[in-house]
């Protein structure tokens, strides 16, 4: 694809349940390759159900959600194949090895080419200790495993990167090695779109910032703008300020 | 891809605790039971040839045809190593005589009433109860253990159809559940053959459809169990649901169908019909008794008047016809008796024939049902082989009688004491043909119907379709859901 153009885009995207409830309304932003645009915003602001609708976990009422030109959910098969994702408690298979899960869901990812060698340096990129590539995950602290969600994500080699709040819950030396391990990401041209409430590390990683709040997308700014703000206090003006709206 | 989620299916089961638990119970209680049931099946033999002979030599010892009578022992079933059946309810023997009706007694458990109280596990009871549930423990949470763990999410996330996912499932859960079950049946074929079971090529080929069958039905299980985790949100749920349709399954359609055939079309019971004979019997023969007083009461009014000499003449003219008379009537009582046995035990017998058909249509809405009846059949160990068994009986016992009567005219021994007054001998008493044994090389021997692979299998058919159907329908509803599935 060509330079520039949007890897993850949501036009007008909205969600409706059955039930009425409006998880999203109207979202539109894009994020291009070597970016990284992190969603902001308190539970129940529509960050996960927008990782939801690009995923085609569930299905847009009104909007695209699209990667790489594709529409999730018209072409769900071909827009899965252009994107990697690691949940926010990465769970995966207790029973099996760190290196098993890598390659069941490196062939699940179409990637069947990769050797034990390759494993082996993926893990050790992603900072996972040498002894633990042969234990079973069963004993893996949080950190540990989201590293091995990492490590899938790095191997599918997929332009996008979805992540749904990936450093929650991590110590202050995995969050920041974390951190570290995306920027290498966008270096590598990656395109990253992910959901947080961690305010300081999307200031820090981030070159797009995006508040949600009750299904909207209440702001956009780029890291320039933001530049000499308060993020914590430029969130909470935004949302103070969307509530006053509301009501 | 679809051998991708194979092998890992495969993976995830091996490397599990449950893996070795379901492989170490099934091999000991499969080899256990198949040890069990060689022992068993020689022990029948041993009795059965024992028996036979015994019957052989108090043939030879009779010495009068008038006495004559047979006694046949089913002869036993290699089959019985693997499927029990109702071998061990049925009886083993029946008398074959002109006074008796056939009826099969002695069964094992009668005999033996602490195999009743322990009875014999089998290769169908451990694929009925043992299998489906370890079928169950495999799959309750195929569906929705992996949306608790959040790795359906993760699976998804790739470019992975469902069908591919569910199949892969499928396929993986099967090969990790069969083998634990092919292993032991091997090693159980194995045993057989060490003991030199004669197993005919039938039988072999009826083994090979059991274990065909018995991967069926736990086939059905695996489907069932994939649906139900893929209907529900959570494993604990699922797996409730399954226990308590496993009860429902295994215990209480198939026993609530006979139940309810039972109380839909009651049938005389055995002691009923003995009764209704006996009191039959009792009133005929009172009546026969008043009769003959009342004859014998006439042929004194008739001496009466009579000097002592015409009194004995008279006897002496009429002697002959009047035992005759009444040994027309006793025949002709013995023949009702016989004729009204015959009735109520047909009558039974078609009673209960449609009692068991009405009980095995309704509790054959129980896979575990079907595939039990399916498993019987092809080893020819099902509720058929009393009534085929007293059938063929009855029809031996119409030929045996034929002959007896056919010997008893041309020896003119009919039975009883033989007096013979001779001026020179004086008075000779004698029981019948009495000069050494009877010459039964012509008797008609009992042939049980020999086994055949096409007989049963045509028989199990409608049970092998109804669980093919059960199992296609599982699997259909697995897929359905699992397509509709919110892996979030």
């Amino acid at each position: 694809m060509e330079s520039g153009q949007p890897v993850f885009e949501a036009i007008g995207l909205t969600k409706k349940y059955e039930d009425e409830t409006l998880a999203l309304d109207h979202v539109s932003f894009s994020v291009r390759a070597g970016e990284i645009f992190a969603m902001l915003g308190g539970n129940g602001a529509g960050k996960t159900t927008t990782i939801n609708l690009f995923l085609n976990f569930i299905e847009p009422t009104e909007g695209e959600a699209r990667i790489n030109g594709i529409a999730s959910h018209k072409d769900p098969l071909t827009a899965k194949r252009n994107v990697a994702f690691v949940s926010e408690n990465v769970m995966l298979y207790p029973n099996f090895t760190a290196l098993q899960n890598l390659d069941y869901f490196s062939r699940l990812g179409g990637k069947t080419q990769y050797s034990k060698e390759n494993y082996h340096a993926v893990l050790r990129r992603v900072g996972l200790q040498e002894e633990a590539h042969t234990k079973r995950l069963r004993g893996f602290s949080k950190g540990m495993r989201q590293k091995c969600g990492i490590a899938i994500a790095i191997l599918k080699d997929a332009p996008a990167i979805l992540l749904d709040e990936p450093t929650s819950g991590l110590d202050p030396q995995a969050g920041f090695e974390f951190i570290e391990l995306l920027r290498s990401l966008r270096d590598d041209g990656k395109s990253i779109l992910m959901s947080t409430h961690d305010i300081f590390r999307a200031k820090e990683v981030a070159d797009v910032v995006g508040i949600m709040n009750r299904g909207k997308l209440i702001m956009q700014k780029h890291a320039a703008e933001l530049a000499g703000h308060d993020l914590e206090e430029l969130y909470m003006k935004y949302i103070a300020g969307h509530i006053r709206d509301a009501a | 891809m679809l051998s991708t989620i194979i092998v890992k299916e495969l993976k995830n089961i091996i490397v599990s605790p449950k893996f070795s638990a379901t492989f170490a119970v099934t091999s000991l209680l499969l080899l256990l039971s198949v040890y069990v049931g060689i022992n068993e099946y020689q022990a029948t033999t041993r009795q059965y040839e024992a028996a036979t002979g015994l019957v052989d030599q108090r043939l030879r010892e009779t010495r009068s045809w008038a006495r004559l009578s047979n006694r046949v022992y089913r002869v036993p079933n290699p089959m019985h190593v693997f499927v029990a059946g109702v071998n061990n309810d049925i009886g083993r023997t029946s008398i074959i005589d002109p006074t008796e009706q056939v009826k099969l007694t002695n069964s094992t458990y009668n005999d033996e009433p602490i195999y009743a109280a322990f009875r014999f596990i089998d290769f169908t009871f451990i694929v009925t109860i043992i299998f489906s549930l370890f079928a169950i423990l495999f799959t309750y949470d195929a569906v929705n253990g992996e949306r608790e763990n959040g790795t359906l999410q993760l699976t998804f996330a790739n470019a992975l159809p469902r069908v591919h996912f569910i199949a892969g499932k499928f396929v993986g859960l099967w090969l990790g559940l069969i083998v634990p079950l092919l292993i032991p049946i091997v090693l159980s074929v194995v045993l057989v053959l060490a003991y030199k079971i004669p197993l005919a090529v039938d039988h072999w080929m009826s083994v090979a459809a059991i274990v065909l069958v018995s991967l069926l039905f736990c086939t059905f299980f695996i489907a069932f169990g994939i649906c139900i985790s893929a209907v529900t949100r959570r494993s604990s749920t699922s797996f409730l649901f399954l226990l308590v349709a496993w009860i429902v399954i295994s215990f209480i359609l198939p026993r609530a169908g006979v139940m309810a055939a039972g109380t839909l079309h009651p049938v005389a019971s055995v002691a009923e019909v003995e009764g209704m004979r006996e009191a039959f019997a009792k009133q005929i023969w009172a009546k026969h008794r008043d009769e003959m007083q009342e004859r014998f009461r006439k042929r004194a009014d008739e001496m009466q008047n009579m000097t002592a000499e015409e009194r004995s003449a008279y006897e002496d003219e009429h002697a002959w016809e009047m035992m005759e008379q009444e040994d027309k009537a006793r025949k002709d009582i013995l023949k009702q008796i016989d004729l009204l046995g015959k009735k109520l035990e047909e009558e039974t017998r078609n009673g209960r024939r449609q009692q068991e058909g009405l009980a095995l249509v309704l509790s054959r809405f129980s896979p575990a049902s079907a595939y039990q009846l399916a498993a019987m059949t092809l080893a020819g160990m099902n509720i058929d082989v009393k009534s085929a068994y007293e059938d063929a009986l009855s029809a031996y016992r119409a030929s045996f009688v034929t002959y007896k009567e056919k010997k008893e005219k041309e020896s003119g021994d009919s039975g009883g004491i033989r007096i013979t007054v001779d001026s020179n001998t004086g008075f000779k008493f004698s029981m019948g043909r009495e000069s050494g044994s009877l010459d039964i090389s012509e008797m008609p021997r009992f042939n049980a119907s020999r086994f055949s692979f096409s007989g049963v299998l045509a028989s199990a058919l409608p049970d092998i379709v109804l669980l093919c159907a059960f199992t296609f329908l599982a699997f259909a509803a697995a897929f359905v859901a699992f397509l509709r599935y919110d892996v979030r």
